[in-house]
């Protein structure tokens, strides 16, 4: 495993989060046995944002087109789990709740998205949501169950996907440590990398780096790609008995995250910042809490008054937490794209360079679909949904 | 959520051991108000615990003549009224703000100026069995045995290294438990060579020598160069595989042997508790002789920020002489900022000849490479994630071989210790040739309820 013995590639991969991970793992699923894929990170794998998020497993039936998207790759973190396991995957379902009239009559309208989709969501009444979540406060109204969603923890699900890819066939070299010096091209073609250690000469790179997407491409010649980053605080609490068995989210959430800005994500300092909670059960017994949203630059500094209100409203829907004790807080940065959509496939005035990136909050959901799109792209072959809105041809001015 | 729960002082000391008593002596001395936040029932820290109050063991735990220089401070610093605050679980900490849970309520303690002096943590390696009920550690022998007057059994191993052996040994000891052995991982030239380094330190001198004596009366005889191999029991210790070490420190299989016995008491030294620390942004450095990853200070106690100064372990293991000097230093310094009294270099002189003879102390206590083999595939490393040591090899593998990549690859360190216990063990045993990474502080530095994270005081 060192870089000389990979001195030549067919594909390298930069960036040992959850995107790069799942583009090795699915490459190495198509390439033949006598093919090479190296991985390369600057730190170690899933040492960043992949390191530091949720493990949200993310249906959103916003549209046929979305609904595809997310679906897809929620059925393939089930494949993976058959596959591979050891990532702690757990097929909660979620829950979402509200406790403001305005918001409970957004339970019909999400059902009937499901439904427009081809899927099922039930609305549980009080006494239902009592039955299914005993520890959640008896005053809500309700909820909305989708059962299709689910939770993983996304530090270890990068080395499932590795040890898939490894066993899979081809030969995969994973270099943690190995930062991209620079990028080799010829003419309008890529030849390789340049790393510490040596250069790695291939015919395609693929740019996986989240936030910091924009300084790698920076490396290869890119203009500046629109991705910033999005600031979230968590927590998470003892390995007691959490209050929820099921991941709970607000409904309020889905107004508030993902594509949904109210201010210019490039003006750092105009952002004060939102919440919506999102809880997830862990496998050792503790419970995640999240979810604040900010931009304010590559700032990892934890904002206590954000956090400060995301645990009183946690709380306010499970007063069991109140007693709990937590362990740890800390920020993690979302990519987010500016147009709302991650970039994913080739970029057309280089040949041999690919991106993805820019998943904001919804990359551990969409990672394997993501890695799937690349690694179909990149072969010829028929690409398993529509991967047209998803093209970085779109941001070339 | 009342918010109302702030007390205020000049000075807000964290930790009522020997350093943070003698910083807040000097201070009251000097009419500065001051306030100590402990996480003990009562002052005395680590190493001058004292029973809870009014509590009467019907017998004498023997005390080694240092323990004179504590009661002096105790009674001081009661003397003086000094505010101290009990059962004080600090849990994030900014220049001029401290905040701490006490009987399940949020505080803020706002202070000019902080003093950190909150101890160490303690070390064990990691060795089949440890798990077990009835393995505990050096720390851990002593709170029971000065703290509450408990046996923690009645047949005890002690073993593990450094100075700390010792007063293990005497304390179960004069506790009626029977040492059954005490084992000393350093070679018998440690024993000179810490000899060595504390000839002219008298109070040392008169230290070791109450050690020996006390071990020579009871017939128990230190070994050298043996350590403790394995813990074996049904549901608890009742057994433990011993033996001797080679030049590197690795168990020599052929002679290993079984003693029966109910306790292992192990003490791998102490980790400097520095997490408040870097949660103030104080600059640290790894210090392999000096237990870890230790804050950095100026001839007087000052790190690198400004407002915030550092005694006793947090800027290296060194014991309880070179913390009671440097809190004396600390005071000086802070007493010299807020009032017309002149700093005495005398104060910082003694302690750096406390601090150099401590150093001389911990070289010769080194712990070897080799003992680490000590530790098997099949054993648990972290505690709180229940990961073994070959998950975490596994996981430094693919992940990068550093604390922070075995971190990542199978969640080792990220339990309620958050890598206090594992940390260094997982960089010694796994990360070869690169310098252990600067653990992150995160909040709470020790686990709070959300209650006490959400009902904050504020100013």
């Amino acid at each position: 495993m060192t870089a000389i013995a990979a001195a030549t590639a067919d594909v390298v991969v930069v960036g040992g989060g959850i995107i790069g991970c799942a583009i090795v793992w699915q490459l190495a699923q198509r390439l033949p046995r006598t093919a090479r894929i190296v991985l390369i990170d600057r730190g170690p794998i899933a040492g960043a944002t992949s390191g530091s998020c949720m493990g949200h497993l993310m249906v959103t039936p916003d549209d046929a087109q979305e609904y595809a998207f997310s679906h897809a790759s929620v059925q393939l973190w089930r494949e993976l789990q058959d596959q591979q396991g050891g990532f702690d995957y757990n097929p909660t379902g979620a829950l979402y709740l509200a406790d403001d009239p305005a918001d409970i009559a957004l339970f019909a309208n999400l059902q009937a998205q499901f439904v427009a989709c081809g899927d099922r969501a039930e609305i549980l009444d009080q006494q239902q949501l009592r039955e299914l979540e005993p520890g959640l406060a008896h005053d809500l109204p309700g909820a909305l169950f989708y059962p299709g969603d689910g939770v993983v923890l996304p530090m270890t699900a990068c080395g499932a996907m590795l040890r898939a890819a490894q066993t899979a066939g081809p030969r995969v070299d994973v270099l943690p440590y190995t930062p991209l010096t620079s990028v080799l091209r010829e003419g309008d073609r890529i030849t390789g990398v340049v790393t510490p250690t040596g250069p790695i000469s291939s015919p395609n790179i693929v740019l996986a780096c989240g936030v910091w997407t924009p300084e790698v491409g920076a490396l290869a010649g890119l203009p500046k790609l629109p991705i910033v980053p999005r600031a979230g605080n968590l927590a998470i609490t003892a390995h007691h008995a959490s209050p929820i068995r099921t991941q709970l989210l607000e409904i309020s959430y889905l107004r508030f995250a993902h594509g949904a800005a109210t201010v210019d994500p490039t003006l750092i300092g105009a952002d004060q910042g939102g919440h919506a909670v999102n809880m997830q059960p862990q496998s050792l017994g503790g419970c995640l809490i999240g979810s604040t949203r900010q931009f304010r630059g590559m700032n990892r500094e934890l904002n206590h008054e954000l956090l400060h209100r995301a645990l009183l409203r946690a709380a306010r829907y499970a007063p069991g937490l109140l007693d709990l004790p937590i362990v740890r807080t800390w920020v993690g940065l979302r990519p987010f794209s500016l147009d709302k959509h991650p970039l994913i496939g080739p970029w057309p005035l280089l040949r041999g360079l690919w991106i993805a990136a820019g998943h904001e909050g919804l990359g551990i959901s969409l990672a394997p679909i993501t890695g799937q799109l690349i690694a179909q792209q990149m072969l010829g072959l028929p690409c398993s949904i529509d991967h047209r809105p998803y093209l970085p041809a779109r941001v070339v001015a | 959520m009342s918010g109302a729960r702030v007390l205020e002082a000049q000075v807000g000391i964290v930790g009522a051991g020997p350093g943070g008593m003698a910083a807040a002596l000097h201070l009251a001395r000097a009419g500065i108000t001051v306030v100590l936040l402990d996480e003990g029932f009562r002052a005395g820290g680590q190493i001058y615990r004292q029973l809870p109050e009014g509590y009467d063991a019907g017998h004498r735990i023997s005390e080694p003549p240092s323990h004179r220089a504590g009661n002096h401070l105790l009674d001081a610093v009661a003397r003086e009224r000094i505010r101290i605050v009990h059962g004080a679980t600090v849990w994030n900490a900014r220049p001029g703000q401290i905040y701490y849970e006490q009987n399940n309520e949020s505080w803020l303690l706002a202070c000019e100026q902080i003093v950190l002096a909150p101890g160490a943590y303690d070390r064990c390696v990691p060795f089949p069995g440890w798990t077990l009920p009835g393995v505990i550690t050096a720390g851990a022998a002593q709170v029971m045995v000065r703290g509450f007057a408990v046996a923690p059994g009645q047949r005890a191993l002690v073993c593990g290294t450094g100075p700390l052996l010792l007063p293990t040994v005497t304390a179960l000891a004069s506790a009626g438990v029977k040492v059954v052995a005490a084992l000393e991982a350093a070679p018998r030239s440690a024993m000179w060579a810490a000899l060595r380094g504390v000839i002219g330190n008298g109070a040392r001198m008169r230290e070791a020598l109450f050690y020996a004596r006390s071990l020579l009366r009871r017939g128990i005889r230190l070994q050298w160069g043996a350590s403790v191999f394995a813990a074996d029991g049904d549901g608890r210790v009742q057994s433990a595989l011993i033996g001797k070490l080679d030049q590197q420190g690795a168990p020599r299989p052929e002679t290993a042997r079984r003693i029966e016995v109910d306790v292992i008491c192990a003490g791998f030294g102490l980790v400097p508790a520095i997490e408040l620390g870097l949660l103030l942004s104080c600059a640290a450095r790894y210090d392999a002789p000096r237990g870890g990853h230790c804050l950095v200070v100026d001839e007087q106690q000052r790190t690198s920020v400004d407002s915030v100064y550092a005694v006793g372990e947090i800027v290296g293991i060194g014991g309880a002489e070179v913390a009671m000097a440097e809190g004396r230093v600390a005071g000086a310094a802070i007493a010299a900022r807020l009032t017309s009294v002149s700093f005495d270099p005398r104060l910082a002189l003694h302690a750096r000849s406390e601090r150099r003879a401590a150093d001389a102390m911990l070289r010769a206590f080194q712990l070897r490479p080799g003992l680490f083999s000590i530790c098997k595939p099949d054993t648990v490393v972290c505690r709180c994630e229940d990961v073994t040591s070959s998950q975490a090899a596994a996981a430094g593998e693919l992940y990068g071989r550093t604390t922070r990549g075995i971190k990542m690859g199978c969640r080792a360190g990220m339990g309620p210790c958050q890598a206090r216990i594992c940390g260094l063990n997982l960089h010694d045993i796994f990360c070869d040739g690169v310098e252990p990474d600067l653990p992150v502080a995160q909040v709470p530095v020790k686990p709070v309820r959300t209650a006490t994270m959400i009902d904050v005081p504020r100013r």
